[in-house]
């Protein structure tokens, strides 16, 4: 009787009841949030060494047709950094782009790429960021061209534009071409540079990864699409190898910003997620149709 | 003969017409650093099947290659690009000129690396061994993301200070360089090869 009881009881203990653990609760684990930050680019965006600043106080500006955008101070201050923030205006922040005060973030932070990130990737990056001690430092104000200035616009962008990223898993395919998906067409957010944008920003997704010759500082990105690299000649190993080194298939290195993509972002990966992004960038599936991309 | 094969016969024509402009079409100074930037280039390609594990390594071709960078860096690479001198087909921005410091900063940066490289030769590759370590992390030898937990937020770490060519501070010597495992100093070579890239040149194709 009292061995049945016990056991009923326990039974009762472990049954889940209500919701699933909410991301408050969720315990974050910072080494692979700091590696997450890494691979997503916000230790390189948020910061700018030539400034002088330490790192994570803001990033260097970037030169737009809709005028001029500065990253954000993100350590722990609790004015000019993220410090005030809770784990919900973080998680909102990053997967919808709106600010804690309800404001839509420009689409300068390619928060649709972070869409699909778990409520674990949220609170693993969380606990990253909270090792970061506060800095006063900031990096100065946006000075955005009417009529971008006027943020209420943004909502309509939104609902033309921000679409989430094609990362779901393909069960018929390797888990490291999965991984490699998860990474290029999200967190790494490839496509930010590398698909082309229309008149008002917007990716043309029809068209991934095929290239963009009109960036933000006049530069150009060239085509990665597993036909453009095939042709060029990378292979797997050549391609995991220029993530790390920035070395091209010449003996050129990159320029034009991807040597910093390469330098505080990819060179940090593990030589797996390099292999895992360059297996998937040789074999892209097809090019999405605005459908599926929902 | 077709319309398509007269545009063509005449377009080369023209091309032999300016014979001064054969190659790159480059003359001068402009020229001259950009065969310099190709020898440099050959030299990394050179270099890189033995980085990566690829092709089998051999030291004296390291050293060789590392000395050819070395060469052509620090202030014989700045020595060409006088004022002025951004003729077509020129890829140089304005940069090199409005931020010349940080310009002779990557070109010295260039050449403690190169160094170091030449000097590193002899301790062999680090990858393949490394495992899970293989990042930049690795190659630096110092706790990043595997190691403790203050790596992470610790300058250098995962979420600290971009690392050697962040700031004007703190450029790493040869000598510090050359303790390296060959392919962790080629890689930060390369990588000064790109900051540099990043900032002062844009391409044309």
């Amino acid at each position: 009787m009292v061995v049945t009881i016990t056991a009923a009881s326990g039974a009762l203990a472990l049954w889940p009841i209500g919701e699933a653990v909410t991301l408050s609760e969720r315990q974050g684990d910072p080494q692979r949030g700091a590696y997450l930050a890494r691979a997503g680019g916000c230790i390189a965006c948020h910061s700018d060494a030539a400034s002088g600043r330490p790192a994570l106080t803001g990033g260097a500006p970037i030169e737009t047709g809709f005028g001029h955008f500065v990253p954000p101070n993100l350590t722990q201050d609790e004015t000019v950094g993220i410090g005030a923030w809770s784990v919900k205006d973080f998680a909102r922040a990053i997967r919808q782009g709106i600010a804690p005060d309800g404001r839509p973030y420009y689409p300068a932070f390619p928060y649709a790429f972070y869409a699909d990130l778990s409520d674990q990737d949220i609170a693993d990056l969380w606990a990253a960021f909270q090792t970061v001690a506060p800095q006063q430092a900031a990096p100065g104000a946006h000075d955005i061209a009417f009529p971008f200035n006027l943020r209420f616009g943004l909502k309509l962008w939104r609902a033309a534009y921000a679409k989430a990223p094609a990362t779901a898993p393909d069960t018929d395919r390797s888990e490291m071409w999965n991984q490699g998906r998860w990474l290029v067409n999200g967190l790494a957010h490839c496509g930010a540079c590398h698909t082309d944008r229309n008149l008002f920003g917007g990716r043309d997704v029809t068209h991934p990864l095929a290239g963009n010759d009109d960036l933000p500082d006049g530069g150009k990105a060239p085509a990665i699409t597993a036909s453009a690299l095939q042709e060029a000649g990378w292979s797997v190993s050549d391609l995991a190898f220029a993530l790390k080194s920035g070395v091209s298939l010449d003996g050129d290195t990159f320029g034009g910003g991807m040597g910093e993509v390469v330098r505080d972002g990819t060179a940090w990966l593990s030589a797996q997620d390099r292999r895992a992004m360059a297996l998937y960038l040789l074999d892209q599936d097809g090019p999405v149709s605005e459908e599926t991309t929902e | 003969m077709t319309i398509r094969k007269l545009m063509l016969g005449g377009a080369m024509t023209a091309v032999l017409a300016v014979g001064a402009w054969a190659h790159s079409g480059a003359t001068g100074v402009v020229k001259e650093r950009m065969e310099a930037m190709k020898s440099m280039g050959a030299a990394v390609k050179a270099l890189k099947p033995m980085m990566s594990g690829e092709a089998a390594y051999d030291v004296e071709a390291v050293r060789k290659a590392a000395r050819e960078i070395a060469a052509q860096s620090g202030d014989n690479m700045t020595a060409l690009f006088p004022d002025g001198s951004d003729d077509a087909p020129s890829e140089v921005l304005p940069t090199v000129w409005t931020d010349r410091e940080r310009f002779e900063y990557l070109a010295d940066a260039l050449e403690q690396a190169a160094l170091g490289l030449e000097q590193a030769a002899d301790n062999g590759l680090h990858a393949g061994q490394s495992g899970m370590m293989g990042g930049q992390s690795g190659m630096m030898g110092q706790g990043g993301m595997m190691g403790g937990q203050s790596g992470m937020m610790g300058q250098g770490g995962m979420m600290g200070q971009s690392g050697m060519m962040g700031g004007q501070a703190g450029m790493m010597s040869a000598d510090h360089i050359g303790q390296m495992p060959a392919d962790g100093a080629f890689i930060m070579m390369t990588q000064v090869c790109s900051a540099c890239h990043d900032r002062f040149r844009e391409k044309d194709d």
